[in-house]
């Protein structure tokens, strides 16, 4: 139960780790593949700003009454994770343009069946 | 301590980034200035990478960036190493910009150079960033703007292509980060040097996960046997001005990447069996997948998975031959792939098909080109005296020279490879000179502005083939700046 109470944002990360890669592996439509790429992304940048967690601190800002930096959580891993989101969302709108392209050239969004490049 | 020079290797990223972002602006007042901005750029990096080489050779040059030291602050490591890989990337950049200035016509021009500026942008970022979590932004940034690039053309095959690619692209992508998050969690710093300093310390085998993770993420990229699954379809339904970029710098600074996060950062010596083996094993797919192609530029990206399977094998032989032999390979690589690549696009553009058999007879329609083509060829399989031979030799002298049984059975399977890479070019070569002609095609060479690239490209085959001595005065300092972490460490900290 401690494990459990000390972990949770680890588990609760890599659990939509897990379910992103696992709807990106075997889904076929590709926005449900879309969908599994943000899920994952989400579940990343969860375990990124949880590596910065210290229990009972507070957000990492210097304002006129909090001036010491012990109580603070750590603000890398916050610099770390605004960077992926940006970048999780430039992927993102890549990706659904691809996908208006893909509907138009193939009528379909079915993965399992645009196969025309083959070995 | 870094040395002080009017040289700032911030600019060699500044400046190709500043540029791609004056492309719209300016291309309000005309639509045609936008091809030449690349070339401006990359003319500029190339420059300005042959004046910081000398200095770099001597002292590693350490860019603080915002002033802030390391290990707080992000910097620029512009040692053997990366200056090696940048001086590639800007020349290549330059030569394949000017060979887009025709080959590019039709579509959104405007687009397709800024992307082209954007990707070798992030892999100039990528060679010289001494911050892990710098590495993986312009990682992103190279990547990105490749997946755009791969589908440009909007066509069927090309959208297939970029979607599988950005699906594979993207989960390696996310599992670099999470490599990154678990060192950060376990070190509390994301400096290069700063991580191989404690990691040399540390004791406890916990290092393995996130080094998976991170060689995982950057394989996918780098193109390394079962994770490259995307390349074939990639790199031949993209344009041929970007499937040269793609095959000659792309999957090379994605495999510096991984050689970078293995040797500085994480100091293994017994994985290195492993890539030995993964090495020889993606050799031998690409090889034999390559054999049975028909259509040319298939044939060209199986071609270059044997070649990354070559340069892992190099690299794992981690001895300073073997290092350096990777290195020559990697130039050699890069150079001969863009050159076949290059030829190539013009050649499928006047015949209107990428299949082989329908290049029957173009030795006598493009005489030049098809020459270019052989030369390209010939150094790839490894034929003096042009420069693949030189490259090749070296990894076999420095297989041989560990004289285990285990080295040298592993270099007759890589020669096998050759000689199978030998058939199925010298099988193009064939159809091109001695085939009759399938489609009729008019007698007139490729236009000058291609021309001209393509000839530098095999000058430089040819010259370092035959004097690959200046060359080794660069990869002997690179190879011992990748073995010895600890002259790394200590001229970026101090």
């Amino acid at each position: 139960m401690s494990f459990l109470h000390n972990y949770i944002y680890y588990i609760g990360a890599f659990g939509l780790v897990f379910i992103g890669l696992f709807i990106m592996a075997v889904k076929r439509n590709y926005i449900k593949i879309i969908i599994g790429l943000s899920i994952l992304e989400a579940g990343v940048n969860l375990f990124l700003i949880s590596v910065g967690y210290i229990a009972n601190g507070t957000a990492p800002i210097f304002s006129r009454t909090v001036l010491n930096a012990e109580n603070m959580v750590d603000p890398v891993p916050q610099a770390l994770v605004l960077t992926a989101i940006v970048i999780g969302l430039a992927v993102m709108g890549l990706a659904l343009s691809l996908a208006i392209g893909l509907y138009r050239h193939f009528g379909t969004l079915n993965l399992r069946e645009i196969k025309e490049q083959r070995w | 301590m870094g040395e002080t020079t009017n040289l700032n290797p911030v600019l060699l990223i500044a400046v190709p980034l500043g540029l791609a972002f004056l492309i719209p602006l300016l291309g309000l007042i005309s639509k045609k200035i936008a091809k030449w901005f690349p070339v401006i750029g990359f003319l500029f990096n190339f420059i300005l990478t042959l004046l910081i080489l000398p200095h770099s050779l001597k002292q590693p040059i350490i860019v603080k960036i915002a002033g802030f030291a390391p290990p707080f602050g992000i910097n620029l490591v512009a040692g053997p190493v990366g200056m090696l890989m940048a001086i590639l990337i800007a020349l290549t950049g330059l030569l394949v910009a000017i060979y887009a200035l025709k080959y590019i016509s039709e579509g959104a021009q405007q687009k397709y150079h800024i992307l082209f500026l954007l990707l070798l942008t992030g892999a100039t970022g990528v060679v010289l960033t001494g911050d892990i979590f710098n590495l993986f932004v312009f990682f992103e940034i190279l990547c990105i703007s490749s997946y755009a690039l791969v589908a440009y053309l909007g066509n069927r095959a090309g959208l297939e292509s970029a979607v599988k690619y950005l699906i594979q692209g993207s989960i390696g992508s996310s599992l670099l980060l999470i490599g990154i998050g678990l060192l950060y969690g376990q070190f509390g710093t994301l400096n290069m040097a700063d991580l191989a300093k404690q990691i040399i310390d540390y004791t406890e085998p916990s290092v393995f996960v996130p080094m998976v993770l991170m060689i995982t993420g950057l394989g996918i990229e780098a193109a390394i046997f079962p994770l490259n699954a995307w390349l074939p379809d990639a790199h031949s339904s993209a344009p041929s001005s970007v499937s040269a970029v793609l095959s000659g710098i792309a999957i090379e600074v994605g495999l510096y990447a991984v050689v970078r996060v293995l040797f500085t950062i994480c100091h293994v010596s017994n994985f290195l069996m492993f890539f030995l083996f993964l090495g020889v094993l993606t050799l031998l797919v690409g090889e034999m997948s390559a054999f049975k192609q028909t259509n040319i530029k298939r044939m060209l990206a199986y071609s270059s998975i044997g070649q990354i399977g070559l340069i892992v094998f190099a690299f794992s032989i981690s001895t300073q031959f073997g290092l350096a032999g990777g290195f020559f390979q990697m130039i050699s690589h890069t150079l001969g792939k863009a050159l076949l690549f290059l030829s190539a696009g013009f050649m499928i553009y006047r015949t209107g098909s990428m299949e082989i058999s329908s290049f029957g007879g173009i030795g006598k329609k493009m005489p030049l080109t098809a020459l270019l083509f052989t030369i390209g060829a010939l150094s790839i399989i490894g034929l003096p005296p042009f420069v693949g031979f030189s490259s090749k030799f070296l990894i076999i002298k420095a297989a041989l020279t560990e004289g285990k049984l285990l080295y040298t059975i592993l270099i007759g399977i890589v020669l096998l490879g050759t000689v199978i890479e030998g058939i199925y070019f010298l099988r193009v070569i064939q159809t091109i000179y001695y085939k009759e002609e399938n489609i009729a095609i008019a007698k007139k060479e490729s236009p000058v502005f291609g021309l001209i690239p393509m000839f530098i490209f095999a000058m430089l085959i040819i010259v370092i083939g035959v004097y690959p001595n200046f060359i080794t005065k660069v990869l002997n300092p690179a190879a011992s700046e990748l073995l010895n972490s600890i002259e790394y460490i200590r001229s970026v900290l101090g």
